[in-house]
């Protein structure tokens, strides 16, 4: 994914609306492409066959919405079977999912629901992310979702949390900067901190997406392109975890490929500079 | 006795699909919102995906309806339908009856019809192309004591109403519907064939009684039997559409 230039770590969402002009492959900037998993692995059909195309010119990481890896029920059963099958056809170079619970197996909610952030839940997503990487043979990593609540009884910060779970579970960390960015001006902490605290090392892929304000709290609709304050987060990110392939994200409200080809342009032009600053 | 994180995820399914308010009192709102005002973003959220992964599977049914019905039929099979799936595009099996059940069907009695025509088009989009017989060999091997099985990327539907004129029309013409457009049983075959586009055809009676003998495992002969009023030259049509579609994937002695 790297290139001679430096811009080969910027990818999109792979969207069906941009299916026909990708499968004219285009001279593009955009170096990878991500893939929403539950959208491929129960299709045998066009989507699938679309992706499988896509992936004889790109590297593809998956990107799952219901693992559920915070729910006490565990993952859904045939889940990771069906992730698995998927995986050993896309051959992606990372499969990732949220840290979060979806609901009950009784009554899925399709929801990124926040969990406490206590030593149980801690020891919960420890084991499920155990379940999912040996199903998967491999490890994963898990995004850091926005909320839009908290819970009283949560013992540490959200970033502890993710390390922890992250270093209990032996998994990677999909940092979400818009996220950070959402949830740090909904419940008033310091996305600065957030972003410094979180262990390089550990850090797989970063995502950037849009929110919309709400008014009253900002919500996390992945409707639109970043904003200049989760830019700004980025280019603070991008100089500790330049090796991290970075995402483009916009799942609402999908524009013209070339506009979101310009953020992909974007978020690299702004890694190049960010690394040519001195430290 | 469920441990904290268990009693709090139960609470958190039952205030977003069962409207309990318990939720509320065992949390933070975020930005400048009440606790109720925080949960009920989550609340919010469920109805609506819900409601648009119907929307996407159902497109023609909410055209039809036009919004304002197609969300009230929505809203009440959201509220007896939970998701079991991991995967929103299972969400629905059951609507095409719970649209059959409402009052819209009164002045529209082919919407059950259409909905079931629209639901068995999107399992079609998502399944794998089956490998058909090559006609030639399909010829060789196919007598009439042979059973031809039908490719696993195929439906057979017998409706009460016409719709899949109904489906087809474009969208730009807003040409009130009337009884003449729906009147009338249709059978139709949707299929593969040999790649992923999706084809529909219509079939006549007789054809779609020899192909559903088929599908049920009668050999050739006995199934262009039960096909009441297909004519030798009917057969021989049929037979050349099994061998052109590619629709046969095995044939057995």
């Amino acid at each position: 994914m790297r290139d001679a230039d430096g811009r080969g770590l910027v990818g999109v969402g792979l969207r069906s609306a941009h299916f026909p002009r990708l499968l004219g492959c285009p001279r593009t900037p955009v170096r990878w492409f991500e893939a929403l998993s539950e959208n491929y692995m129960d299709s045998e059909g066009r989507p699938l066959e679309v992706l499988l195309k896509i992936r004889e010119d790109y590297p593809v990481a998956l990107h799952g919405v219901s693992l559920s890896v915070g729910g006490v029920e565990g993952p859904r059963p045939g889940y990771l079977a069906r992730l698995k099958r998927l995986a050993e056809r896309a051959e992606p170079f990372l499969i990732t999912d949220h840290l979060c619970f979806t609901g009950a197996h009784a009554s899925n909610l399709h929801d990124l629901l926040p969990l406490p952030y206590t030593e149980e839940a801690v020891r919960v997503v420890a084991a499920n992310v155990g379940r999912a990487q040996d199903a998967l043979g491999r490890t994963i990593a898990l995004e850091n979702v926005s909320s839009y609540l908290t819970y009283p009884e949560s013992e540490m910060a959200e970033w502890e949390f993710l390390t922890a779970v992250a270093r209990r579970a032996g998994c990677k960390i999909l940092l979400d900067v818009n996220n950070i960015y959402v949830s740090a001006k909904n419940h008033d902490f310091s996305a600065e901190i957030y972003i410094d605290a979180v262990p390089a090392k550990l850090v797989a892929q970063i995502h950037l997406g849009g929110y919309s304000d709400m008014g009253t709290f900002l919500f996390d609709t992945h409707s639109r392109a970043p904003t200049q304050p989760v830019w700004d987060l980025y280019r603070r990110a991008i100089r500790r975890l330049s090796g991290a392939p970075v995402l483009i994200e916009w799942d609402e409200d999908v524009p013209p490929w070339e506009t979101l080809e310009a953020q992909a342009v974007k978020a690299a032009a702004l890694r190049e500079e960010a690394l040519a600053q001195p430290a | 006795m469920p441990s904290p994180l268990e009693a709090l995820q139960r609470r958190f399914v039952s205030a977003v699909a069962e409207g309990d308010g318990a939720l509320a009192a065992a949390v933070r709102g975020g930005g400048r919102l009440s606790p109720a005002e925080a949960v009920a973003v989550y609340v919010r959220g469920y109805p609506a995906r819900l409601t648009e992964a119907l929307g996407e599977t159902f497109q023609v049914c909410w055209r039809v309806l036009g919004d304002e019905n197609f969300f009230a039929a929505c809203r009440d099979y959201i509220a007896g339908h939970p998701s079991r799936s991991h995967n929103l595009s299972d969400y629905g099996s059951d609507f095409p009856a719970c649209l059959g059940a409402r009052p819209d069907s009164v002045q529209a009695p082919f919407l059950e019809d259409l909905a079931r025509f629209e639901w068995a088009f999107k399992e079609l989009f998502h399944k794998a192309p089956h490998d058909g017989l090559a006609a030639a060999r399909l010829a060789a091997a196919a007598g009439p004591a042979s059973r031809l099985r039908l490719g696993s990327a195929s439906v057979l539907l017998a409706l009460n109403h016409r719709v899949y004129g109904i489906w087809r029309r474009d969208r730009a013409d807003d040409t009130p519907l009337r009884p003449r457009d729906w009147e009338g049983a249709e059978r139709l075959l949707l299929y593969k064939a040999g790649s992923n586009p999706v084809f529909v055809r219509e079939l006549p009676v007789p054809e779609h009684a020899a192909l559903s003998a088929l599908e049920k495992g009668l050999p050739l002969g006995e199934a262009l039997a039960a096909a009441d009023g297909l004519d030798e030259a009917g057969a021989r049509t049929l037979f050349a559409f099994l061998a052109e579609s590619g629709l046969i994937a095995a044939v057995a002695p």
